[in-house]
Order: C-alpha cells, then sequence, then structure tokens
C-alpha cells in the first residue's frame, strides 16, 4: 500500500526540496547508499493520506483549502465521529487517526488517554492570528495539545410559528405542551444543563443527590421527547419535516432550518446556553506528522474561518475571519468570541466524574 | 478407518472457525465484563477481577426493565409475523398452484432490496408529513395541524417494521415444513369423517409445528438484540435493550463492563430459550417421522 502511495501520489515542490535536503544531508554525512535511504525514509514517513477523525459535516474542503494547496490531490480520509465517547471508543477498538477534534472540555481525558501527542506551534504559523484565550485553553500541563477551532454553542432551536416559549429557558426542553415534539442531543451533557435548569452550582460536578435530581427530572420529561438525536442529519430531517419543534441543537441547525425557509429562532437560555470550543489535536505516533500540522495550520487561516462562519454559523478562532452576513453575526454572537465565556455562557469544560455521568444518562435512556 | 479421519477432517475446520470467531470472542467479553480486561485505558481503575459489574445489573431495575420490554415487543413481533406468514405459507404449499415457486420468490423479493433502505423507506411513510398522515388528511379524518405523531418514533414503528422486515423470512420454514407433510394423511383423515378444520387441526397444523418454531425462534433471537431499527425509527419510547449494548460499547461514554455484562445475559437468555425450543422441535420432527 505504502508502495503504491508514493508512486502514485504528486509531489508538492516543498515535498521535493524536502526530499532534496534529506538527500543532502544524507550525503554528506553518509555517503551514496544513506542517501536512497534518508530519502526513502522521509517519503514513507510522510506517505499515505493524512488520517482524520471528525464530525460530519468537516469534511468539505472549503475548509482545509490550504492544505490541499500545499499537497494537491491529497485529500484527507474522513471518518466520522458523532461525540467524544464515540471517538474514544473508536480510538479504543483500533483507529489510528493522525488528526481527531474533540471539543474543549475534552482536552484533559484526551491528552491523558495515551492516544495523542501535543502539537509542535512553530509548525502552525497561522496559530498567532488565533484568539489569545483560546489558544490557552487547548493547552494542558504547559503543551499545546489542542489547537482551537470552530466555537459556537449548545442551546434551543425552536419553531416561532408553533411554539410560544415561557420566557427564554432550558425548561422549553421538557414542555409538556410540546409532547411528542422535542428532541434531546443523545450525550450525557444532558445532565449537565438539566443541572443549570435546577439552578445548581456546578453542574459540571454535581454532588451524588444533584445529580440524582438532575437524572429524575430527565426521567420525569422523557415522555415528551421524540428523538435523542446522535446523527445531525436525522435531527435536521426530522425537524425538517414537521415531526420536531423543539430541539436540542447547534447554530449550524438554525442555519440549516433558515436555508429550509422555516421559521425558526435560536434561543439562548436565561441559564446560560452552553459553550464550545473544537480542538484539533494530534495522534500519538502519527506517521505523518507534516502533513497533520500543515492540515492544522489550513484550518486556522482566515479563508477557513471565514467559509465557517458564512457557511454553518459557527464561531471561528482566528480573529481575521468575520462572516458577511449580518443576521449570522445578530443571531449566533459570531463578532463576539466573548459571548461564549462566563457569564454570558457556561464553556463546556471537564466533567470530573464522566464515567458517572454517562452511567446514569444511559440509565435515563434504558429507562 | 476412514470414517475415523474423515470426521475430523470434516469438521476440524468449522469447528476451529467456532472456537476461534465465537467461544473466544465470547470469552473476551466475558473478562471485560468482570473487570479482567478493560477497554480505553484512561477509565481503568483495576485489574482484579470483579464481579461488581453483575451484581450492578441484577440490582438495577433499569436495565432488567428494558430487557423486559425488549422481550415483550420482540415477543408480540413474532407472534404477528408468524401468525400472518402463516396463511401465505399454507397457501403456497398446499393450494396446488403450480406457479408456487414464482410467487415465493416474489414473497421474498424485499430482501433482495437493502434492508437500510427498507427501513428508511417506513420513515417517509409514517412521518408527520409521510404517506399515511397525508392521506388522512386528505380524507379529512384527521387535521393536518394534528397528525398521528405517535405512528413514528415510536414502540409501534419498531414493531411494525421489524414485522414488516421479518414476514418473507418466516415464511419459508414454514413453506418447507407444510411442503414435506405426506398428502394421503390429510386424504385418510377425510376417509376417516374429519372435516376441513378438523384435518387442519390434528394433521397439518401438528406437522407443521416444528416449521412454526423454528420460524418464531427465527424472528425472536434477532428481534430481542435489535438496534439498527429502534435507532432508526424507535425514538425514546422505542429504544431496545440491543440499542443499549451498543451506546455502552460504542456511542455512549465507553462502559464496556456493563456492556459485556448485558450482552452476555443476552446471550444466556437466549440460549436457554433455544434450548428449550429444540425439545419442541425434535418431538415434532419424531411426530413427522
Amino acid at each position: 500500500m505504502e508502495e503504491q502511495d508514493l508512486t502514485t501520489r504528486r509531489f508538492s515542490r516543498e515535498d521535493l526540496l524536502k526530499l532534496g535536503a534529506a538527500a543532502g544531508a544524507a550525503a554528506v554525512v553518509g555517503g551514496p547508499a544513506a542517501i536512497a535511504d534518508a530519502a526513502r525514509t522521509q517519503l514513507v514517513k510522510e506517505s499515505g493520506r493524512l488520517q482524520v477523525l471528525d464530525w460530519v459535516g468537516y469534511e468539505v474542503k472549503q475548509l482545509y483549502g490550504p492544505y490541499l494547496k500545499k499537497y494537491p490531490g491529497q485529500k484527507p480520509k474522513f471518518t466520522f465521529m458523532t461525540n467524544e465517547a464515540n471517538a474514544l471508543a473508536k480510538l479504543s477498538a483500533g483507529l489510528k487517526p493522525d488528526v481527531v477534534r474533540p471539543y474543549v472540555g475534552y482536552v484533559p481525558d484526551f491528552a491523558e488517554s495515551g492516544f495523542f501527542q501535543p502539537w509542535d506551534p512553530k509548525l502552525i504559523p497561522n496559530l498567532k492570528q488565533l484568539n489569545p484565550s483560546m489558544v490557552k485553553a487547548g493547552q494542558y500541563k504547559g503543551k499545546q495539545w489542542g489547537i482551537p477551532q470552530d466555537w459556537g454553542f449548545d442551546a434551543i432551536l425552536y419553531r416561532t410559528d408553533k411554539v410560544q416559549p415561557h420566557g427564554k429557558s432550558w425548561g422549553l426542553l421538557f414542555d409538556d405542551r410540546y409532547k411528542g415534539k422535542i428532541a434531546w442531543f443523545d450525550d450525557l451533557n444532558a445532565l449537565v444543563w438539566a443541572g443549570y435548569y435546577l439552578g445548581f452550582k456546578k453542574p459540571y460536578d454535581q454532588t451524588d443527590s444533584e445529580l440524582k435530581r438532575s437524572q429524575a427530572l430527565l426521567k420525569s420529561k422523557k415522555k415528551n421527547v421524540r428523538m435523542f438525536w446522535s446523527s445531525e442529519t436525522d435531527m435536521q430531517n426530522a425537524f425538517a419535516s414537521g415531526d420536531l419543534w423543539v430541539a436540542y441543537a447547534w447554530p449550524a441547525d438554525w442555519v440549516a432550518m433558515k436555508a429550509k425557509k422555516l421559521k425558526v429562532a435560536y434561543m439562548y437560555p436565561k441559564e446560560g446556553a452552553i459553550s464550545w470550543i473544537g480542538m484539533l489535536m494530534l495522534g500519538k505516533n502519527s506517521p505523518r506528522r507534516q502533513h497533520a500540522h500543515a492540515y492544522a495550520n489550513a484550518w486556522s487561516s482566515a479563508q477557513t474561518g471565514a467559509w465557517l462562519e458564512n457557511n454553518y454559523g459557527y464561531g471561528h478562532s482566528n480573529t481575521k475571519a468575520r462572516p458577511t452576513s449580518k443576521d449570522l453575526i445578530k443571531a449566533l454572537k459570531l463578532n463576539t468570541p466573548t459571548s461564549i465565556t462566563e457569564p454570558q455562557a457556561h464553556i463546556d469544560r471537564d466533567i470530573p466524574r464522566r464515567a458517572l455521568y454517562a452511567r446514569m444518562w444511559e440509565e435515563v435512556k434504558a429507562s | 478407518m476412514r470414517t475415523r479421519l474423515a470426521t475430523p477432517g470434516l469438521l476440524g475446520l468449522p469447528l476451529v472457525w467456532l472456537v476461534v470467531f465465537f467461544l473466544i470472542p465470547i470469552g473476551i467479553v466475558g473478562a471485560y465484563s468482570v473487570d479482567a480486561l478493560h477497554g480505553p485505558e484512561i477509565f481503568a481503575e483495576a485489574h482484579n477481577v470483579t464481579f461488581a459489574g453483575w451484581t450492578h445489573f441484577f440490582h438495577s431495575s433499569v436495565y432488567l426493565g428494558l430487557f423486559w420490554k425488549s422481550v415483550k415487543m420482540s415477543l408480540i413481533v413474532s407472534l404477528v409475523v408468524v401468525a400472518l406468514a402463516y396463511p401465505v405459507a399454507y397457501y403456497l404449499a398446499l393450494s396446488g398452484t403450480k406457479r408456487k415457486y414464482v410467487l415465493l420468490l416474489i414473497l421474498i423479493a424485499p430482501f433482495l432490496t437493502s434492508y437500510l433502505l427498507r427501513v428508511l423507506a417506513w420513515k417517509v411513510i409514517l412521518g408527520n408529513n409521510g404517506v399515511l398522515n397525508s392521506f388522512l388528511a386528505w380524507t379529512g379524518i384527521r387535521s393536518a395541524d394534528h397528525p398521528l405523531s405517535q405512528l413514528l418514533y415510536s414502540r409501534f414503528a419498531v414493531m411494525l417494521v421489524l414485522a414488516y422486515v421479518w414476514v418473507p423470512f418466516v415464511a419459508l420454514p414454514i413453506f418447507v415444513s407444510l411442503e414435506t407433510i405426506d398428502r394421503r394423511l390429510l386424504e385418510a383423515a377425510s376417509d376417516l369423517g374429519a372435516s376441513r378444520l378438523q384435518a387442519f387441526l390434528k394433521v397439518t397444523l401438528p406437522l407443521s409445528l416444528p416449521g412454526v418454531i423454528a420460524s418464531f425462534l427465527f424472528v425472536f433471537i434477532p428481534t430481542v438484540g435489535e438496534f439498527v431499527t429502534p435507532s432508526l425509527v424507535g425514538g425514546p419510547s422505542g429504544y431496545m435493550y440491543g440499542n443499549q449494548i451498543s451506546d455502552l460499547f460504542s456511542t455512549g461514554f465507553p462502559d464496556w463492563r456493563t456492556g459485556s455484562v448485558l450482552a452476555l445475559f443476552l446471550l444466556g437468555v437466549v440460549t436457554l430459550l433455544t434450548a428449550a425450543f429444540s425439545r419442541f422441535l425434535r418431538l415434532g420432527e419424531t411426530a413427522s417421522a
């Protein structure tokens, strides 16, 4: 397979220069035999297509255009994750991606998992253009484990022609009036937003009795839920077809439903929306380290940021990226990165007892 | 001598296959269920053997409740499917029509299309704006603003789709068992004064029972652990035991211990049921012999 990749792939000018440099250095040190060896090692080391484990929708080439410019014809190979737990399950089962995108709260867990290594910031020139506080959020124990990219919210999408909310609250996701029209995201995070609704101080680190109350609330309101979604496409289809009126959703879902001419609003609950920052992480022992850094650099470009903002309605960490649509800016707070920080919103963070939260969420579904 | 060598020769490969791809994997799952093995290392706490997963399972009303719910759904589906498939198989096997194999082929034709496609087609039929609700709105039976929303993302949807998917498959063993019935027995029953109903109840039905039981098991065993159909059309109320196993291993936070316990419990119950029913199968075979 490697052999085939070597013969079939196209080389960029940079590849050839690197090869030349490697061969030249080897010639000085080891003579002609080593020249071939060094050149071959360098090629094998970086051969094959970049393996990316990412969320559906992030495979479109506009999001890493500069990478394709640098490595023409070498579109990365994508595998998809439905959430971070799903990504970990895939890694445990033996998948070896070069790049993975968890959200900020999972960076410590992922860093400790043994599946990742820190990035070399020197190889990502665009890092300088990224929002410094977000870059800092990607650091763990003094190293840059995550490169911040997309940011946005977990909040509530609803049909304005069908739903009259009693104020802006997470309570809309429990509302008995809309029984059978509500969708929750299939994620242990449900206990967190239930905790915010119940007014707990630290929904990410609830006490046993608080967790029980959050779980009981979710169990009692499950009867109103039509769908626990894990595929964004499924949820969007159900929403578009009128099966759903209220959904736990991301800004891109608002954009997608607007595009379908539905009357929708994206509500930021008074208890605080949940906000997040996507972090690109580098696979441990990645055989395509240069490619992975180039990919992270491409994602960090202003060009990618603007495309992401205009088309998906997510924010981007590149401070030079700005969306063109005023509607988007207003509805999704794209020009104010501070909107994802406290007290405006609750940024996704590490959950110390994540395994317990997970079990309790599974019990909600199974109940 | 030749026979003695031929038997291990013939059975050797299947046996190796069974050990490598069935018994060893089950052993691995068993090791996960007692903590002897761990999934992702970050969640590893200890590698001592513990039965905490099993204890938690048997004390949890949630998992056993979910299992019972899945058994009930699966039982209903199996019974309905057998009841629906029997008359079809009966007609094909005993009506004497020359075109029975053509009809049989038509019956199993849906199997030639993708399972996923067939399940997804039901979404188009059952959705709020789907074929059924549009028809109800068009006829004025139901207002368009208040469609029958329990048609999709519900327990009903799961059972309907499962029944639809399994009917042709179930008709086959029943058809075979009916076809092998010696017609002279029916003639004898008639000669001895039995009505057609009596002949059916006393001769045809008992002799076709092995096929019926085999069909029932064919549906019950896969559907009780089903997870694809519920995840597509089930919604929260159609969530089944198989979904929980799948979630514990993949989409949920990895909890391979609990997932393994749930999977092994299902395997145990299914094995017991099969053993119990196979007695009936053998009895039936003896009867037909």
